[in-house]
């Protein structure tokens, strides 16, 4: 049986792989800048789900580091992109 | 199928205090990334020619350790999460040992960054190198506090896992705690990496 942890996990990894490859190999463009935010937001939210548990609290707790996350990255992108 | 009807808990895992830690953590790490984001700006040929004397891989490194010191964390939490009766002595037992291999990636990071950082002021950098370095150093430096105390929270926890009065279904609130302060580490460094090392 796959567990859901294992599969957070790997998906964690995998984005995080994804991402150093961009910036080995010097692939990173402003599009890809924009797909690396999405998989840290990704990655972020699977961790404040089912590493801190997040997912099963009450929703005005939960999205308190949801919007947190959602905040930075969206002025990090501005920053980016202006 | 009875395990996916839940209702939601009312309150954030873990003692209450460590979440008014966490909210100030989070700003505080936030205002600093968003002053990154909008210095960058202001020179961004200077910001990526100092980015390329960072070494990536011992970030991506670090990254790796931080996500499955994490995935450890919540493999010890979930031994003693159901541990009643007779379980418990052998729940406690599990988790000591994830939670050795977690204390362990916690120090792996560490040394990690030690190699890191002595790397850089070997190259003569420092915080007044330019506006580049004092936000890599500062970021970095602050976070490597934050693994430090984490370290030092979950060699806590291991010890009562150890001891005869360890965790059980009725009570994880310490565990918990020591958990989601780890989580946060590992949530701050999520954003860090690729904004610091990968970003140009």
């Amino acid at each position: 049986m796959i567990k859901k942890y294992e599969i957070v996990w790997i998906v964690l990894l995998v984005f995080t792989i994804f991402a150093y490859l961009l910036g080995k190999l010097h692939l990173i463009s402003s599009v890809l800048v924009g797909v690396l935010l999405i998989t840290t937001f990704i990655k972020g939210q699977l961790v404040i789900d089912y590493f801190m548990g997040m997912k099963n609290v009450s929703l005005k707790y939960r999205l308190i580091p949801t919007f947190w996350l959602t905040l930075v990255l969206s002025l990090v992108a501005t920053a980016y992109y202006l | 199928m009875s395990s996916d009807i839940r209702t939601k808990e009312p309150y954030p895992p873990g003692d209450f205090a460590i979440w008014i830690v966490i909210y100030i953590e989070l700003v505080t790490f936030g205002l600093m990334f968003i002053g990154y984001a909008f210095s960058r700006r202001s020179d961004v040929a200077v910001f990526n020619a100092s980015q390329l004397l960072l070494n990536q891989t011992s970030g991506f490194i670090d990254t790796l350790i931080l996500i499955t010191s994490s995935y450890f964390i919540v493999k010890a939490l979930n031994a003693v999460k159901d541990a009643k009766g007779d379980a418990v002595q052998r729940a406690n037992l599990l988790a000591s040992k994830w939670l050795l291999a977690a204390i362990a990636f916690g120090v792996m990071f560490l040394v990690n960054k030690l190699l890191e950082f002595s790397d850089i002021f070997g190259q003569g950098i420092d915080l007044s190198t330019n506006t580049f370095f004092m936000f890599y150093l500062l970021l970095t430096m602050f976070h490597f506090m934050h693994v430090t105390l984490g370290t030092i929270i979950l060699f806590n926890i291991r010890r009562r896992t150890r001891s005869t009065n360890g965790y059980s279904a009725e009570d994880t609130r310490g565990i918990e705690t020591g958990a989601v302060y780890w989580h946060l580490v590992d949530l701050l460094w999520i954003v860090l990496f690729p904004l610091i090392y990968i970003i140009r």
